[in-house]
C-alpha cells in the first residue's frame, strides 16, 4: 500500500512477495499504527466517533468487496447479514458470554447464514444473483421482527450492553475506539493477504473468467461459497461491533438501502484492492457528514429561506457530489493512489 | 538521501495531521461566582484550668462558650445574563427521509420560536441561538451529530425519531444531557431517564383511545360494522418502532380488560400506495374498527382505500396525535370526513386561544408558506418555549453558572404540569413520570379537527 521509491528493486522471490518491503515502509507501518492506536489521546469525541463509524462500515465493505471486488459475486444483503452478526452478538453478550467471544461467534453465524444465501450462485449470476440475495434483506429483518420476541425483542428490538473488560467499560468513543480500529485493521490485514493466497487467486480468476477458471480445475461452486462465507462473516464482526458500539439494535436498523450503500463505498473506493473500501467508506462518510451539516449551515447563510428546500438542498449536494466523482474517477480512488504511487515509483528519474 | 527527506516529511504529515485532530482550545471559562466560605467559628478554649494539688480546687475556670459560627452567607445567585452571553438550543431529527412531510416544518417553527424569544429578551438576558442538524432518517447520522452536539455540552436538546431516541437514551444519560422528544415509543421514554415525551406515548394514546371507544361505543358504532356489540379493533400500521408503538403487551391487556378485542395487527411499509389487503384482512379478522400509529399519510392511505373498496363506513378509523395534520386532510380529502385521532396539544383552528393567536401571528409576521402550517411548526414553536421554562427554573434554583445539563434534567424530572405557551402543549413530568398524559379524541368535521370530549387522562401503560 505504501510508496516505492526508484531504485527499490527485489532481489528474492520473498522480497518480491512481501507487502512490507524494507526498512523504509516499516518504520512508516509502525509509525502509523502508533498514530492510529494513539489518536484517542488526542482527539476530540467528535472526530473519534466519526471514526468508528467510518472503521464499523470499512469492515462491512471489505467483506463486500472479497464478493464483489475479488469474486465477481453481487450482494444485496450485506446489511441484512449485518443485522445477523448484531443480534447474535446482542443475545450472547445478554446470555452471559463476553463481548470477546461473542464478536468472532457473531462473524462466524453470519458467515453461515451467507453460505445459505450464496447457494444459488451456483445456478444463476450477474442480476438475477443480485436479486436472490435481495431475499435476504427481506427475509432476515422479517425473521427478528416475528420470530421469538422474547430473545430477539421483535419490532423494538434490544438494548445492548457495552463491551467491558475486567472493569474496564468500552462505553465512549475513545474506548470504542480500540476494538472497533482493532478490528479494522485485522480485517483489512486478512483482506489483504487473502488476495495474495490460492483462494484469492481462484476468486479473481472466477470474476475474470468463469468457465476458464473451471476448465483450470477451480471448483466455482465451492469457491463462490467461500467468497459469500467470507464476506457475510466480516459483515458479522460489523453487526456485532454495531450493536456494541450503537447500545440498541431493531431490524430497522439493517435496511436495504444501507446494502445498496456499501455497495456504493466499494465502487467509489475501487473494487478488487483491500485500500478500495478504506477510502470508499471514507469519502462517503465524510460526503454524509457534509450534507447533515449543509443545510444548517445554510439556513445560518439565508435565515429568511424556506425550511423545505434547506432541507432538500443537503441530499441534493450529497448525490451530485458522488455522481461527478464517478463520471471523473470510475475506476474507484483505490486507482487513483496506484497511479500516484507509480508516478512516485520514478522519482526522481521521472524520466 | 531522497528517502530521508520523504521520510521526514511524511512523519512531519502524520504529525501535523494528528494535530490538526486534536481537540480545539476550549475558551476559559467564567468561573463561577463562588460562594463566600463561612467564617470559621473560633476554637473554644479548651480545658478547663485544673486545679493545684492538694489544695482544694477551687471551681474551675469555665470555659468561655465557642463564640458561635455565624450563618454561612447565602450565595446570591446570578439569574441574569453577563453581555454577550448566549445559550443555544439543538435541534435534530430526519428532517428529510420518510417522515420528512412533518418533521420539515419543524426547522421552520423552531427558528421563528427562538426569533420570537430573543425578541423577548432571550433567556434571562442571554441570546438564544440554534444548532441543528438533518440526520435523513439514518441512526448512522443520529450518532454521528450527537457525538458533534455533545461535545458542546448542551443544556437540552429536541429530538423527533423514536428510533434514535431509543438509540441515544443510555448514552444521553451517561453524558446528563436531557432531551425533549416528539418520538415517544414507550422504550424510549421509560424506564425513567434523561428522555422526555412531548406528547403521551403511543400505548397511552391507545390506551385513553380505548377509554373513549369502550365508553361511547353505543354512539360512535360504524353504521355497517360487523359483531356490532363489541367494539374489535384491527392495528393497521407502519412495520417501524414508530408505527408498533402503539400495541404493547401492556396496551393490549388493558383492552381486554376493557372488553375491547385487538384481533388483528396488519404492518405496511412506509409510503405504501395501497393498503387495501390491510384493510380487508382487517375485515376479516372481524374489526370494526381500524386503528393506525403512522404520520398524516399513513391514514389518508387507509381512508382512501376504504373507500374505494367500499368499506368506509364498515370501519371506525382512528390514529395517534401525529395522523392529525393538514397535510392528512389534504391527502385524504373528503375521505378524511369522520376520521377520529387523538389530540394532546391545541391546533391552529383554536383561533380564540391566547398561545393560538401568538404563533399564528409570528407565521404570518415571518412570512411562511401555507405548506408549513402545519403540526410540526406549531409544536416546534411551542418547544422553544418549554425548553425556555426549565431552563429558567433552572437558573432560579442554581443559577446562571451552575447551569448544566445535569441540572436542567433535576428541574424537569421535578416540574409537574407546565401549561407551555398558555395550554398550546401541557408537559407534566414528574420522579417517574417521562410523558405527559392528557389528551383530547377530536374527528374531522368539515375539514377541521373538532374535540368530542373534554381533556381525558390516559392511562399508565407503560412498559413493566
Amino acid at each position: 500500500m505504501a510508496l516505492r521509491f526508484a531504485g527499490d528493486f527485489d532481489t528474492t522471490y520473498a522480497h518480491d512477495m512481501a507487502v512490507i518491503r524494507n526498512r523504509g515502509q516499516w518504520a512508516l507501518t509502525i509509525a502509523f499504527l502508533v498514530a492510529l492506536f494513539g489518536l484517542p489521546f488526542v482527539a476530540s469525541g467528535e472526530i473519534l466517533g466519526m471514526i468508528n463509524l467510518i472503521g464499523i462500515s470499512i469492515v462491512a465493505v471489505q467483506g463486500l468487496n472479497i464478493l464483489v471486488g475479488y469474486t465477481g459475486q453481487i450482494s444485496l444483503g450485506q446489511a441484512a447479514f449485518m443485522s445477523v452478526g448484531a443480534y447474535t452478538s446482542a443475545v450472547l453478550v445478554k446470555g452471559g458470554v463476553p463481548f470477546w467471544f461473542a464478536l468472532p461467534i457473531a462473524g462466524l453465524v453470519a458467515g453461515l447464514v451467507g453460505l445459505l444465501f450464496g447457494l444459488p450462485s451456483l445456478r444463476i449470476k450477474g442480476f438475477y444473483l443480485a436479486m436472490a440475495t435481495l431475499a435476504a434483506q427481506f427475509i432476515i429483518p422479517w425473521f427478528f421482527r416475528n420470530v421469538r420476541a422474547d430473545l430477539f425483542g421483535g419490532m423494538p428490538g434490544l438494548r445492548v450492553a457495552p463491551p467491558t473488560l475486567g472493569s474496564l467499560v468500552f462505553n465512549s468513543q475513545e474506548t470504542m475506539y480500540f476494538p472497533i480500529i482493532g478490528t479494522v485493521v485485522v480485517c483489512t490485514i486478512i483482506a489483504k493477504n487473502i488476495a495474495r493466497t490460492r483462494l484469492g487467486r481462484a476468486l479473481v480468476a472466477i470474476r475474470d473468467n468463469d468457465l476458464a477458471a473451471e476448465v483450470l480445475g477451480i471448483q466455482q461452486f465451492a469457491y463462490k461459497l467461500r467468497a459469500f462465507f467470507l464476506c457475510a462473516f466480516y459483515a458479522g464482526l460489523a453487526g456485532s461491533l454495531w450493536a456494541h458500539y450503537a447500545r440498541a439494535i431493531n431490524p430497522e436498523q439493517f435496511s436495504l438501502v444501507q446494502s445498496v450503500w456499501y455497495l456504493g463505498m466499494v465502487i467509489v473506493g475501487g473494487m478488487g484492492s483491500a485500500l478500495g473500501p478504506i477510502l470508499g467508506t471514507t469519502f462517503v462518510r465524510l460526503l454524509d457528514e457534509f450534507t447533515i451539516q449543509f443545510s444548517p449551515m445554510l439556513s445560518k447563510i439565508f435565515p429568511e429561506a424556506e425550511a423545505n428546500m434547506l432541507a432538500a438542498l443537503g441530499p441534493i449536494v450529497f448525490g451530485l457530489a458522488l455522481m461527478l466523482f464517478l463520471v471523473f474517477e470510475p475506476r474507484g480512488l483505490a486507482h487513483r493512489w496506484e497511479l500516484l504511487k507509480a508516478a512516485w515509483r520514478l522519482r526522481p528519474f521521472a524520466h | 538521501m531522497n528517502r530521508i527527506i520523504v521520510l521526514i516529511a511524511l512523519v512531519v504529515l502524520v504529525a501535523s495531521v494528528l494535530m490538526a485532530c486534536a481537540p480545539a482550545p476550549t475558551p476559559t471559562p467564567v468561573p463561577p461566582t463562588k460562594a463566600p466560605e463561612p467564617t470559621k467559628a473560633p476554637q473554644p478554649t479548651v480545658a478547663p484550668t485544673k486545679a493545684p494539688e492538694p489544695t482544694k480546687a477551687p471551681e474551675p475556670t469555665k470555659a468561655p462558650e465557642p463564640t458561635k459560627a455565624p450563618e454561612p452567607t447565602k450565595p446570591s445567585l446570578r439569574t441574569k445574563a453577563n453581555a454577550g452571553e448566549k445559550i443555544t438550543l439543538f435541534h435534530f431529527g430526519d428532517i428529510t427521509g420518510p417522515y420528512a412531510g412533518i418533521t420539515t416544518p419543524l426547522v421552520g417553527g423552531f427558528t421563528d420560536g427562538v426569533k420570537w424569544l430573543n425578541g423577548k429578551g432571550g433567556i434571562r438576558g442571554a441570546e438564544v441561538t440554534i444548532e441543528w442538524a438533518d440526520t435523513a432518517g439514518k441512526l448512522e447520522n443520529a450518532i454521528s451529530t450527537y457525538n458533534r452536539f455533545r461535545e458542546k455540552k448542551p443544556l437540552i436538546i429536541q429530538l423527533y425519531g423514536s428510533a434514535e431516541t431509543e438509540a441515544l437514551r443510555d448514552r444521553l444519560a451517561e453524558d446528563k444531557i436531557p432531551v425533549m422528544t416528539a418520538g415517544v415509543s414507550a422504550k424510549g421514554s421509560y424506564p425513567p431517564g434523561y428522555v422526555y415525551a412531548v406528547v403521551p406515548i403511543y400505548s397511552d394514546q391507545f390506551g385513553l383511545f380505548i377509554d373513549w371507544l369502550a365508553a361511547n361505543w353505543s354512539k360512535v358504532k360504524p353504521a355497517k360494522g360487523q359483531n356490532p356489540d363489541t367494539p374489535t379493533v384491527a392495528i393497521v400500521t407502519w412495520d417501524t418502532s414508530y408505527g408498533l408503538g402503539a400495541l404493547t403487551d401492556e396496551s393490549k391487556a388493558y383492552a381486554e380488560k376493557k372488553g375491547v378485542k385487538v384481533v388483528a395487527q396488519e404492518r405496511f411499509t412506509m409510503g405504501a400506495p395501497d393498503v387495501t389487503t390491510q384493510i380487508l384482512a382487517a375485515k376479516k379478522a372481524g374489526a370494526n374498527v381500524i386503528y393506525t400509529n403512522t404520520l398524516a399519510h399513513g391514514p389518508a392511505q387507509i381512508l382512501k382505500d376504504a373507500v374505494s373498496l367500499g368499506v368506509r363506513d364498515e370501519f371506525l378509523i382512528a390514529g395517534d396525535n401525529w395522523a392529525m395534520d393538514l397535510s392528512m386532510l389534504a391527502l385524504a380529502s373528503t375521505a378524511s370526513e369522520g376520521f377520529y385521532g387523538v389530540l394532546p396539544n391545541l391546533y391552529w383552528d383554536d383561533t380564540t386561544h391566547a398561545g393560538i393567536k401568538e404563533i399564528e401571528a409570528q407565521f404570518k409576521a415571518n412570512n411562511r408558506k401555507p405548506a408549513e402550517h402545519s403540526v410540526g411548526y406549531l409544536l416546534a414553536f411551542a418547544f422553544v418555549d418549554a425548553m425556555r421554562a426549565y431552563i429558567e427554573k433552572t437558573i432560579d434554583r442554581v443559577g446562571f453558572d451552575a447551569l448544566t445539563g445535569a441540572a436542567v434534567n433535576e428541574t424537569m424530572a421535578a416540574s409537574g404540569e407546565l401549561k407551555v405557551m398558555d395550554g398550546v402543549i401541557t408537559l407534566d413530568f414528574g420522579k417517574d413520570k417521562r410523558a405527559p398524559s392528557k389528551a383530547r379524541i377530536v374527528q374531522v368535521q368539515k375539514g377541521k379537527f373538532v374535540p368530542v370530549t373534554d381533556w381525558l387522562t390516559a392511562p399508565d401503560l407503560r412498559p413493566k
